[in-house]
């Protein structure tokens, strides 16, 4: 590890201010950013930390939507009954990083703006439509989830700005996650599918679909999603909503698949998580 | 009941405190005061000429002390690449500096010079004319090549006839196999026995395959790591993570031109071997001559990375084999080519390819082997080196067979399995061996005979085979005045061997197991030892120990006969005294008295001394059955059940021998699933538990693990080697059990979920 320079802000703008020079680096739960350090693949010279501010962690409920602070434990996310009841498909991402002591320390706002399309809340929070709140020492703004992405480690974040909130809206009436992966835990997402749908007597009145580690960024698979307002789901349009998410899905080929496996996972686990999440539903 | 009261017990490890506290000292947990910090200078590319190493800019970091080159090694023995290097992180240079980070640091800041060669990292390809070279254009034969050369020289020598024309026919044959002459081949080994066209050709059913085998790592939990510390005087102290400190001693000895003497080597708890921990291994030597030219103790401690980019791991191999057998199932021939992939450095146990063998009557036999030289580190021993590989192409092909046949798989094995007095093929007699009983308790034990499978599940049975090896060592027993015993050993703990001498001695002395204390000395001070490796531990030191606590037995009832005036005939040593046999009133002296009283006797204290080195060992066979689930969809495999059994000969500590056939049996699943050192146009691209996956508990039921004791004669209580040969059938018993659910062979290991999907698509899906 290189030597850098540690601050403890005690409040966001002079986290911002900080984080706004060259060379800076957030730290949240940093289960992320230390291997990195370590790795010699991140060389901050000045690390930030973000846990002297307070307001910054927690979830709570209004209504029907729940807010997620950016520094809220990841294992906190998985064990939260109104997340569990509500969205489903994040818990369950949640639940998906690493191992219980992994979970204890990262935080959902980190493993978003890691930006690594392969994170395991970004999927649930792409079908839950989140809103991400984010500050800096100008003022505050707020970005849809699927707007947040540019690119594997890129985001429209600008310097100095940060995290603060996932603001979840009324949630869909059912939803659910599948990470495909070799390992049954503490392994990676070969790709990620999250379905959340809601109902009229059957009908679809709504469906998202949020994919992982199928293109450069998560994506939503709005074509299938489409195919699906308005209608009952038979196995043809399951089959149909599967292709759909396949088609629009562009990954890479890598040591642990293929493109064409990761794009025919896509197909399979779509029609799997939507099958799910109807019957939650 | 067994007549036994020690021997033979679940009794808890004599080292189960010092590790769950945390008390136990790994190789990184020495720090001897003023200790500086060494890091290996690695090459940045696979296959490069070497132009230039310049250290002159590493040298003027501040708190570097020393650098070292090939330059420092007076034997010349290769530790440090010179004018090429032949694999991605292949040492070059060794800095020692007053931190870690600084020695990090300084590390990079050696100037390299390359010229960059191409990259050859599949054996397939290396073999051809057209690869990259790692060691010169020295060629061998094929098997058919071979074989017709052969016949050309042995015709040629002689001198009386005239062989011309059958020369000239047979110089044209050769031609008939272009592809037979094979580049970059490191070693050879070839065996036969009868004669296997005719074998073919008698055969109802031949079949043919050709499986591919991953290099793995093995995975021990703590890396190679070594202290170093010359005095002034030049002796040197070693502390090592090792097998085998005494072969490091001379390993030290042999390549920096230093008396066996002037070495010790101090072997720390070692966090897990598995073969890859024996001999002088890429930290020794950089860590002494560091601290030769600092005059300070100098750590070496390799990290994760550097483990699966410079480590010495097992090999992958590709092999081609044949099997023929009659409609009645029984098998006539078979025939294997293997082409091992030893990497930058010849090795790579190929002469394991024989076990596809197993332990079947076969008539005629046939095997080729080759070792090639592919740009990877070098290979070392992994839990029943080449066994596991060779292995799963001979069970995965046998499943072939018995499926054309319409056989049982496990009925078909019975059938052909040797038992006593049955020829090994190319080998000799068998001895009274265990491997029907083997195979029935499993089957019996896994619910064979009645077993079940919904749609997408499978059943799948191997066996394999191996015999543990055996070396010298020396143990001494003390018996103190307060009665207690004392051991003192040279042999690394492995897998709980400790716990097994001191149960062997309780066991003789009749002593409580907690009475007994065991130290292991370092090479200044204990008698020679082999190896903890090769499952030999049991085997020699317990037979060792065997030794040293009856010569201690001989001295108690000698000393109790002067103490007691009674005759030895009369005296019998149990439960921790002496008594005199049939006495009454009874009569009885114990140990503490009489280890007292040898103190003031013209013999002295009781010091048993027991050293061995080598009796026949008799073959072991582990048998397993996985019923496992495929998921159609996604090509991933659950386990719904992993059956092992194993003939151990006898279960010193049951419990220790239940660990090993768990830990074998998980260590062949993670091979068959998971495991794979994966290469991509520059080296290892997975070097780090992130893309190697090992399994987590997660991913397993328990393993049901069924002993089987046939006695080894020549074993300490007729034990064998248990170490090794759970590993060896896992392989197979996965691969023929995902078969078994979804119609269609995955031929290349790992099976993961995508080969899985592959072969579904291929047979239809």
């Amino acid at each position: 590890m290189k030597g850098f320079e540690f601050f403890e802000p005690t409040t966001l703008a002079e986290a911002s201010q900080l984080f706004a020079q060259e060379h800076a680096q957030l730290l949240a739960g940093g289960t992320d950013l230390v291997i990195g350090m370590k790795a010699l693949t991140e060389t901050p010279q000045s690390v930030i930390s973000l846990q002297k501010i307070p307001g910054l962690d927690g979830i709570t409920t209004e209504g029907d939507s729940i807010s997620i602070g950016a520094m809220t434990k990841v294992r906190e996310v998985e064990l939260s009954s109104d997340i569990q009841n509500h969205h489903t498909a994040l818990a369950e991402g949640a639940s998906e990083i690493g191992s219980v002591q992994i979970r204890n320390l990262a935080t959902i706002g980190g493993n978003i703006a890691h930006a690594s399309p392969a994170a395991d809340t970004v999927a649930g929070l792409l079908v839950a439509d989140a809103q991400v709140d984010i500050a800096s020492a100008d003022g505050e703004r707020s970005v849809a989830i699927d707007e947040l992405f540019t690119g594997p480690g890129q985001t429209v974040l600008a310097p100095g700005e940060i995290i603060t909130r996932f603001r979840l809206p009324s949630p869909a009436s059912g939803s659910h996650y599948i990470k495909h992966k070799i390992r049954e835990v503490m392994d990676l997402a070969f790709i990620g599918v999250a379905a959340a749908v809601n109902l009229d007597n059957g009908t679809i009145t709504d469906a998202r679909i949020g994919l992982a580690a199928v293109a450069p960024t998560p994506i939503r698979a709005t074509e299938a999603e489409n195919l699906l307002r308005g209608n009952e789901l038979t196995a043809e349009l399951l089959q149909q909503a599967g292709e759909a998410a396949a088609a629009v899905a562009s990954p890479i080929s890598d040591l642990r698949c293929s493109a064409e496996h990761r794009k025919e996972m896509v197909d399979v686990l779509t029609r799997r998580t939507l099958q799910e999440a109807v019957a939650r539903a | 009941m067994s007549e036994y009261t020690v021997v033979g017990q679940k009794v808890a490890r004599v080292d189960a405190v010092e590790k769950v506290t945390g008390a136990a000292q790994y190789g990184a947990d020495v720090h001897p005061p003023g200790m500086l910090y060494g890091k290996i200078v690695r090459s940045k590319h696979a296959h490069a000429n070497i132009r230039s190493i310049d250290t002159s800019e590493a040298e003027k970091l501040p708190g570097v002390r020393a650098i070292v080159t090939q330059d420092d090694v007076p034997s010349g023995r290769r530790v440090f690449a010179t004018d090429k290097v032949l694999y991605l992180g292949e040492p070059l240079a060794a800095v020692a500096a007053t931190d870690p980070d600084v020695a990090e640091e300084a590390a990079e800041l050696v100037k390299i010079e390359y010229e960059v060669l191409p990259v050859v990292q599949d054996v397939m390809e290396a073999i051809q004319p057209s690869a990259p070279r790692l060691h010169g254009d020295a060629t061998k034969d094929g098997p058919n090549r071979r074989g017709i050369s052969t016949q050309i020289r042995r015709l040629s020598r002689d001198k009386e006839n005239d062989h011309s024309d059958e020369i000239s026919r047979l110089e044209a044959a050769l031609e008939e196999y272009p592809d037979e002459v094979y580049y970059n081949i490191s070693a050879e080994s070839h065996s036969e026995a009868g004669d296997v066209e005719k074998g073919f050709a008698e055969s109802d059913i031949v079949v043919e395959d050709t499986y591919v085998i991953p290099r793995v790592h093995q995975t021990y939990m703590e890396p190679h790591v070594s202290v170093a510390s010359a005095d002034s005087s030049g002796k040197i102290t070693v502390w090592a993570s090792t097998q085998g400190p005494f072969a490091i001693r001379s390993g030290i000895a042999g390549t920096l031109g230093i008396p066996l003497t002037q070495i010790n080597v101090i072997g720390t708890t070692m966090g897990g071997g598995f073969g890859g921990r024996f001999g002088v291994i890429i930290t020794h030597i950089p860590a002494v001559l560091l601290s030769q030219k600092t005059g300070r103790p100098v750590r070496v401690q390799m990290t994760r990375e550097e483990e699966f980019i410079d480590g010495r791991p097992a090999p992958g191999c590709v092999i081609k084999i044949k099997t023929g057998a009659t409609n009645e199932g029984h098998i006539l021939a078979r025939e294997a080519l293997a082409f091992w992939d030893s990497g930058s450095v010849s090795g790579a146990s190929i002469g394991s390819t024989i076990r596809v063998r197993g332990v079947y009557k076969i008539p005629n036999l046939k095997v080729d082997a080759y070792g090639v030289h592919t740009n990877k580190s070098g290979t070392a021993a992994y839990r029943a080196p080449g066994a596991p590989q060779a292995i799963f192409a001979g069970e995965s092909q046998l499943d072939e067979i018995a499926e054309r046949i319409g056989m049982d798989p496990v009925k078909f094995r019975l059938m052909n399995m040797r038992e006593e007095g049955d020829l090994v093929p190319a080998g000799a007699e068998e001895p009274k061996v265990g491997y029907k009983e083997t195979l029935e308790a499993v089957a019996d034990a896994a619910g064979w005979w009645d077993r079940e499978a919904e749609e997408n599940q499978g059943w799948g049975v191997a066996v394999g085979d191996w015999t543990n090896g055996c070396g010298p060592g020396g143990v001494y027993v003390s018996v103190h005045e307060d009665g207690s015993v004392r051991i003192f050993h040279g042999s690394m703990d492995i897998t709980g061997t400790d716990t097994m001498i001191s149960q062997i001695i309780a066991e003789i002395l009749t002593v409580p197991y907690g009475n007994v204390t065991i130290r292991r000395g370092d090479t200044d001070s204990a008698p020679y030892s082999t190896g903890s490796g090769g499952s030999v531990v049991t085997f020699t030191m317990g037979n060792t120990a065997k030794l040293a606590a009856e010569d201690a037995h001989q001295r108690i009832l000698e000393l109790a006969s002067e103490r007691l005036n009674m005759n030895v005939d009369n005296l019998e040593l149990k439960e921790g005294a002496v008594h005199v046999v049939s006495a009454d009133p009874p009569k009885s002296i114990s140990l503490g008295e009489l280890g007292a009283y040898s103190l003031s006797t013209t013999g002295g204290p009781i010091v048993g001394k027991g050293s061995f080195a080598r009796q026949p060992s008799t073959p072991a066979l582990a048998a397993q059955i996985a019923k496992v689930e495929v998921d159609p969809g996604t090509g991933r495999t659950r386990v719904l059940k992993l059956i092992a059994s194993q003939d151990v000969g006898y279960a010193i500590n049951p419990m220790a021998v239940e660990g090993q056939i768990e830990g074998g049996t998980v260590q062949g699943y993670a091979w068959a699933m998971m495991e794979e050192m994966q290469y991509g146009e520059n080296g290892n691209v997975n070097p780090g538990f992130v893309d190697y996956r090992v399994p987590t508990s997660a991913d397993l039921p328990t393993v049901e693990s069924v002993i089987v004791e046939v006695p080894a004669p020549n074993g300490p209580y007729g034990a064998k080697g248990v170490g090794e040969p759970p590993i060896t059938p896992t392989l197979a018993t996965m691969a023929n059990a995902v078969k078994d659910a979804i119609g269609v062979r995955v031929t290349e290991l790992p099976i993961k979920p995508e080969k899985v999907v592959q072969a579904l698509k291929s047979n239809g899906h």
